[in-house]
């Protein structure tokens, strides 16, 4: 079992993490290369003072509670704190970046990460309660979009279970290998699935850009489908 | 369709009567409509740059639903159909399916998502549903636009031919027709109207103007929706009173070749759009002018402030809105406003496409305030305003009255009602008909009109007759 454990925490650990890194910054390569080889000089009008400014507004998004939807907005926004704060700087977690990339995190005090942990926790529960339970967000919602709370949700339950060895049914090496294994899946999900949007949240948000229409594509159109006399 | 949709599908049909087509089209594609949509939406990804976009927002839509209750379509029916995202979803669905490689292996791999007639009819239901307001825009954490969505996809269904009637006639008028104006109004027909004001004015105000035509060299040359000059003439007397109080009367000039500012291919498609901006530039080239002077619509506004540098290349000239230039006039003292004239309460709506982006929303404030004692605001305003209901060229749908007024303009009528005002300010020709309909439906006592209609009451006009006098004949004549 430690030998599996070794591995996890090993190879198959930098192995994820490095297809996630791979994965997003292709992802991000492929947004600039196609934004700038599309509109090109373009980008030089954009509104960009005010798509940071908007981007920014989301950064502690309290003009952004509106009715009928505040419960939800404040569960889902804490929860990213959490969800940020403790895989990078749980004390635990720092031994790893030393190891892995020798860099040194500040790291957060135990009782603040078992407290922010219980809290992610809960808010990712309250998220599924609301895929389940509210009919807007049910008629929407796929099997995909279950599976991935669940995912996100197993490292920290694990994780917790692991440092607490009194809430613990199992054994801790079982439990430690479940944690490193969902954290490695989660790692090969995240480019590849809706939580890529941890890199693309900025590349969705300059719609301004491509309000920009490229010049002459209209006509292209037209005359591809219909030939050069197509009429309106 | 879920258990919620079919639900509402009985609501929907008694709000739009059961018909292939909720709205009239010349002539519906009767088959292969899947073959052709994809084929229409592979050219439009080919020669235009909606790609990078969409791959982001297929990838990273996640689908929270904020939206939802950002939308009045949606708070008006709370059918899960009318969720923007879930509009949007749509056609991303379509795009990854059909246009990733990702899509592609999936497809291959399990019984997944196809498109079908019945997604067709869904689209061409709920993308007409929209009005493109995008106030869910500011609401969606990623900042999805579904407004650019809803005419990215719109702009393929108009190339298989779906399209409402209302616009493309007014469209192929605009562009293909002798009149180039989307309400069919011959160039004598401009003239008359022009020389009838010219007469309505000196009537009023006590000073000759007479609309200066076709006159080379001018600083402006101004452009408002054609409709304006058959429905709307106070506004466009209001807009005349202003130039003539500020001293600009031999800056400005209307064109007879080009004299719309309408542009519906700001609603469903970059073909149109491109080549009505290019006439209004043409027009401009013409008379050697310098800046373009556009009245009181905000899509007419918008279209040519964002688009006129995006098409026109070199001949990019300056857009101004008439609301812009008659706030500079106040601020520099040239016209004067008379505070004792308009002593009933006054709200003002925020058209979506000047508003939205926070272009215009204080300067029709500064100037009511300049002359409105009893200015009250909707809630919410500004930037978060609510579509009045016949955004996105809806309003043109005559077919669909029942659904503007019982649905779309909804919450619009309610916020209206609770303000109390008697007079709205719409500075828009399309919110100002919706609007007029509204009250006229809800039975509203409010009355509708442009913010230069009210303008008109409260001007000095140097040489002609007091704002105060011309009130007294008003109250004389309706007496």
């Amino acid at each position: 079992m430690e030998l599996w454990i070794d591995f996890a925490r090993g190879p198959l650990f930098a192995l994820t993490f490095l297809i996630m890194l791979l994965g997003l910054a292709r992802l991000i390569i492929i947004q600039i290369y196609s934004i700038v080889a599309r509109k090109g000089r373009r980008l030089i009008n954009a509104p960009w003072k005010k798509i940071f400014r908007e981007a920014l507004s989301w950064v502690i998004p309290v003009r952004h509670l509106i009715p009928g939807t505040k419960i939800f907005s404040i569960v889902s926004f804490s929860c990213h704190i959490g969800l940020i704060l403790v895989p990078l700087f749980l004390a635990n977690h720092i031994v790893l970046w030393e190891d892995l990339f020798d860099i040194n995190l500040p790291q957060l005090s135990s009782s603040v990460a078992d407290y922010l942990t219980l809290f992610t926790i809960v808010c990712l529960f309250i998220l599924f309660g609301f895929r389940v339970f509210s009919i807007r967000l049910r008629s929407m919602s796929r099997k995909s979009d279950y599976v991935i709370l669940i995912v996100v949700l197993l490292p920290f339950i694990t994780g917790y279970m692991a440092v607490h060895p009194k809430m613990n049914p199992f054994s801790w090496n079982v439990v430690m290998l479940l944690h490193l294994l969902s954290a490695a899946l989660l790692f090969i999900l995240i480019p590849f699935t809706k939580l890529a949007h941890i890199v693309l949240f900025f590349f969705d948000r300059i719609s301004a850009i491509h309000w920009q229409l490229r010049p002459g594509a209209g006509d292209q159109v037209a005359e591809s489908l219909y030939g050069k006399e197509a009429k309106v | 369709m879920n258990e919620k949709a079919v639900e509402h599908q009985e609501t929907r049909e008694t709000i739009i009567p059961v018909r292939k087509y909720p709205y009239y089209i010349e002539k519906p594609p009767k088959e292969n409509r899947v073959g052709r949509f994809l084929e229409a939406f592979a050219a439009v990804l080919k020669y235009s740059d909606y790609k990078p976009l969409l791959d982001s927002y297929c990838t990273s839509n996640t689908k929270c639903n904020r939206c939802a209750v950002a939308c009045p379509v949606f708070l008006a029916t709370g059918d899960p159909r009318d969720i923007p995202c879930y509009r949007t979803n749509l056609i991303l669905d379509i795009y990854k399916r059909y246009f990733t490689i990702g899509g592609a292996i999936k497809a291959r791999l399990t019984n997944g998502f196809e498109l079908t007639e019945e997604i067709i009819d869904d689209m061409l239901d709920g993308f007409y549903r929209c009005t493109a307001c995008r106030r869910c825009t500011r609401e969606c954490p990623l900042g999805v636009d579904h407004g650019l969505i809803t005419r990215l996809a719109r702009y393929v269904l108009s190339l298989i031919g779906i399209v409402p009637k209302a616009l493309q006639v007014s469209v192929r008028e605009q562009l293909e027709g002798t009149t180039h104006n989307t309400s069919k109004v011959p160039k004598e027909a401009l003239i008359n109207t022009l020389e009838f004001l010219s007469e309505e004015l000196e009537d009023l105000l006590g000073v000759k103007m007479t609309f200066p035509v076709d006159r080379p060299g001018r600083e402006y040359v101004f452009f408002c929706a054609v409709s304006d000059y058959l429905l709307e003439p106070e506004t466009l007397m209001g807009n005349a009173a202003v130039l003539y109080a500020a001293g600009d009367w031999d800056k400005w000039t209307v064109g007879t070749h080009n004299y719309d500012g309408i542009n519906y291919g700001l609603f469903y498609s970059d073909w149109h759009l491109e080549n009505i901006i290019k006439q209004l530039v043409a027009e401009v080239t013409r008379l050697k002018g310098e800046k373009i002077l556009i009245g009181e619509c905000g899509h007419a506004s918008r279209s040519a402030h964002d688009f006129v540098p995006v098409f026109a290349g070199k001949e990019a000239y300056p857009v101004t809105n008439f609301m812009e230039y008659t706030l500079k006039c106040i601020q520099e003292g040239r016209i004067k406003l008379d505070r004792d004239i308009v002593t009933k309460r006054v709200t003002y709506h925020d058209p979506c496409n000047i508003a939205r982006s926070g272009w215009i929303v204080q300067q029709p404030r500064e100037i009511l305030k300049a002359f409105v004692n009893d200015f009250v605001e909707m809630k919410p305003s500004g930037q978060d305003n609510y579509c009045c209901g016949g955004g996105g060229g809806l309003v043109s749908i005559d077919e669909i009255h029942e659904f503007r007024m019982s649905v779309a303009g909804k919450i619009k009528a309610e916020q209206l009602r609770q303000t109390g005002a008697e007079i709205c300010i719409a500075p828009c020709a399309n919110c100002k008909k919706q609007l007029k309909e509204l009250v006229e439906y809800y039975k509203i006592p409010c009355t509708v009109m442009g913010l230069h209609d009210l303008i008109l009451k409260a001007i000095h006009i140097p040489g002609g007759k007091s704002p105060q006098e011309r009130k007294e004949e008003a109250a004389l004549m309706e007496m």
